[in-house]
């Protein structure tokens, strides 16, 4: 299992090499720390997981000496390892610029959103292809917006509203809830995909 | 004798395409050479026996053993080449051998130079500017590393140089020497089989034909000569397939002696090569198929 | 040890072995006690199977030409004097055969083929 996340880690050192440092120069910059944090993470995993797609690669991995099930599993605790470096990066970097803590309130949003997004992302790669996954966000942005105009006009404004009163919150039984849901689903996700791949002909 | 691989029963279908109760068995410290035309099954074999695809019944043991519970033992015994490249294409060798390394207990370091050096293959070049032939050397670089008893390869000599193809069978003449170790191979240069093959699977339109040892397909099968006029209904079913030419007719024969019993003199009869046999099993199904359609 | 195997012969390789190696003791060039290259080691030289190899032998230990001994390999049997005779006389009675067909094809009478073996025997020693 270490051996398949040493794996995903070799394969993407250089864009591990080049997304890094960039994660860390933004710190400097007066961006959302939220949203790139977010959007680096998502990118280096699927990164990591559209490089193992190939059919090759599935023949190579399957003719190791490893399960279905720790190919799988690999890529769900790889997903953290990535995610983590993101927010130590950013971690660092804030506290070279700022002399300060990030929030650990955003941290923990960071990490909850790359792990719905993981959640939903994988299980539908194992299925189809991550190829598809732009599609099938275009096609739930469509949607959305659909939504957006003809049913719930203020649909952005109540999320935005009910993100902003997530954060402000500091009930700790929510958070906790909150961690505890995501840890769930992720679970979920992850058992959902090893029975995917276990059955994935290629 | 010991058989590393067993095959009991095995069926798998696809759409359009169906391996039948497939049963085959591959002994220990002999060279197996897997022999059929394309399309055949031969790779849907091999992935079956590798657990890339899973039967939809029957049975798949290696070293007595089965996937569902010891994948990872069986793995571990096991020093595959595919016919297409399987390593990543955007890393180096040394870098694929930091990947596949620690997957095996037995892995050699100086096995694996061994063959670099033998090979002359570049470390630190990107796998991607490898040619076909390196690219099939890298992969039997990483089968043979790691002391595999038994070593499975699909087509590892198409596409390959002569000269390159020689230097393989002394490799694998050389691996067979302890006796310990077992290679089944799919190939359809059958004239590589001459030269190490110990027996001969050939399969059919997903149906096992037959497993010999190699010196025994000649003794069975035959390929028979004479004029046309010899065939009738009753004469006919002695061959599996029969060419016809305004010179006479050509046929295979599966049972030699009696063959030969039958028409005597009035035929020759030749050492029919492994194409000889493919070709006219072919032709053989064909007919079925036409006059029973 | 000299072993020729030709690949066009009507004869099965496994066949050639055996008469080449059986040749090498008969005429002695092979002692008793010879030991034989192990099967394996004989096919990677041959570029043949090693069933073949293992073939040729099994068929020379039922003739009693060789014997093996599990782990150490094969070996050259004590030779039987009658049999080895047997065996030359029988070898030379079908070189004489060819030599008759030969000399009927070009017409060369029995007195004539009689005078140039006398000649031959004699030069020799």
């Amino acid at each position: 299992m270490l051996n398949l996340i040493r794996k995903d880690i070799v394969l993407q050192k250089n864009t591990l090499l080049i997304l890094l440092p960039l994660l860390f120069l933004d710190s400097f910059l007066d961006g959302s720390r939220i949203y790139v944090g977010i959007l680096f993470s998502i990118a280096i995993v699927m990164q990591s997981f559209a490089t193992d797609e190939k059919p090759s690669v599935h023949y190579l991995m399957n003719s190791l000496p490893y399960t279905r099930k720790e190919i799988v599993s690999s890529k769900y605790a790889g997903a953290c390892v990535f995610s983590f470096l993101v927010m130590l990066t950013i971690l660092i970097g804030n506290l070279v610029v700022t002399k300060e803590l990030v929030p650990w309130e955003q941290l923990l949003f960071i990490a909850g959103v790359v792990a719905v997004f993981i959640s939903l992302a994988f299980p539908f790669s194992y299925l189809f292809k991550s190829q598809y996954l732009m599609i099938a966000s275009i096609v739930l942005f469509v949607l959305y917006m659909i939504v957006v105009s003809k049913f719930i006009p203020d649909l952005n404004d109540r999320i935005r509203e009910a993100v902003r009163t997530l954060l402000s919150l500091d009930h700790s039984l929510l958070y906790g809830g909150a961690v505890l849901s995501v840890i769930l689903l992720y679970i979920f996700s992850w058992m959902l995909s090893v029975r995917i791949y276990s059955r994935k002909v290629f | 004798m010991e058989n590393v691989i067993e095959l009991n029963n095995v069926t798998k279908s696809f759409k359009g395409f169906e391996l039948k109760d497939l049963s085959i068995s591959v002994k220990k410290g002999f060279v197996t050479g897997f022999i059929g035309g394309n399309g055949v099954g031969k790779s849907t074999t091999i992935k079956l026996i590798m657990n890339l695809l899973r039967p939809d019944s029957g049975e798949v043991s290696l070293f007595g053993m089965n996937y569902r519970e010891h994948e990872k033992e069986i793995k571990q015994r096991i020093g595959f080449v595919f016919d297409n490249n399987i390593l990543y294409e955007n890393i180096t060798l040394s870098e694929m051998k930091r990947i596949i390394k620690p997957a095996y207990k037995n892995w050699d370091d100086t096995i694996f130079q061994h063959y670099v050096n033998l090979f002359e293959l570049p470390l630190k070049k990107q796998i991607k500017t490898f040619s076909k032939g390196m690219l099939m050397k890298a992969s039997l670089t990483f089968a043979l590393s790691h002391h595999a008893e038994l070593i499975i390869m699909d087509e590892p000599t198409s596409g390959l140089d002569p000269i390159f193809r020689r230097e393989l069978l002394d490799i694998l003449h050389d691996i067979m020497q302890d006796g310990e170790k077992t290679i089944f191979f799919s190939t359809h240069i059958t004239t590589d089989l001459d030269r190490i093959a110990d027996y001969i699977t050939f399969i059919h339109n997903g149906q096992h034909i037959f497993t010999k040892e190699h010196y025994k397909i000649e003794e069975d099968y035959a390929i028979v000569k004479g004029e046309t006029n010899l065939l009738d209904r009753d004469t006919e079913r002695e061959f599996i397939g029969i060419r016809r030419s305004n010179y006479g007719f050509e046929a295979l024969t599966m049972n030699r002696q009696r063959t030969q019993n039958i028409f005597g003199n009035t035929v020759i009869l030749e050492k029919p090569t492994l194409e000889d046999i493919m070709l006219y099993t072919k032709k053989g199904n064909d007919n079925y198929v036409e006059s029973y359609s | 040890m000299h072993i020729l195997i030709s690949n066009s012969s009507k004869e099965p390789i496994y066949n050639q072995i055996t008469e080449q190696i059986k040749g090498l003791v008969l005429s002695g060039e092979l002692k008793a006690g010879d030991v034989l290259p192990s099967m394996r080691q004989l096919a990677k030289d041959l570029h043949i199977s090693v069933i073949t190899t293992k073939r040729a032998y099994e068929e020379l230990e039922r003739e009693g030409f060789i014997f093996s001994v599990v782990g150490k390999g094969s070996f050259v049997s004590e030779q039987n004097n009658e049999m080895i005779l047997e065996q030359k006389r029988k070898a030379i009675e079908e070189q004489l055969l060819a030599a008759i067909q030969n000399s009927k094809e070009i017409g060369l009478e029995l007195t004539e083929l009689q005078e140039l073996l006398t000649l031959l025997y004699k030069e020799d020693t």
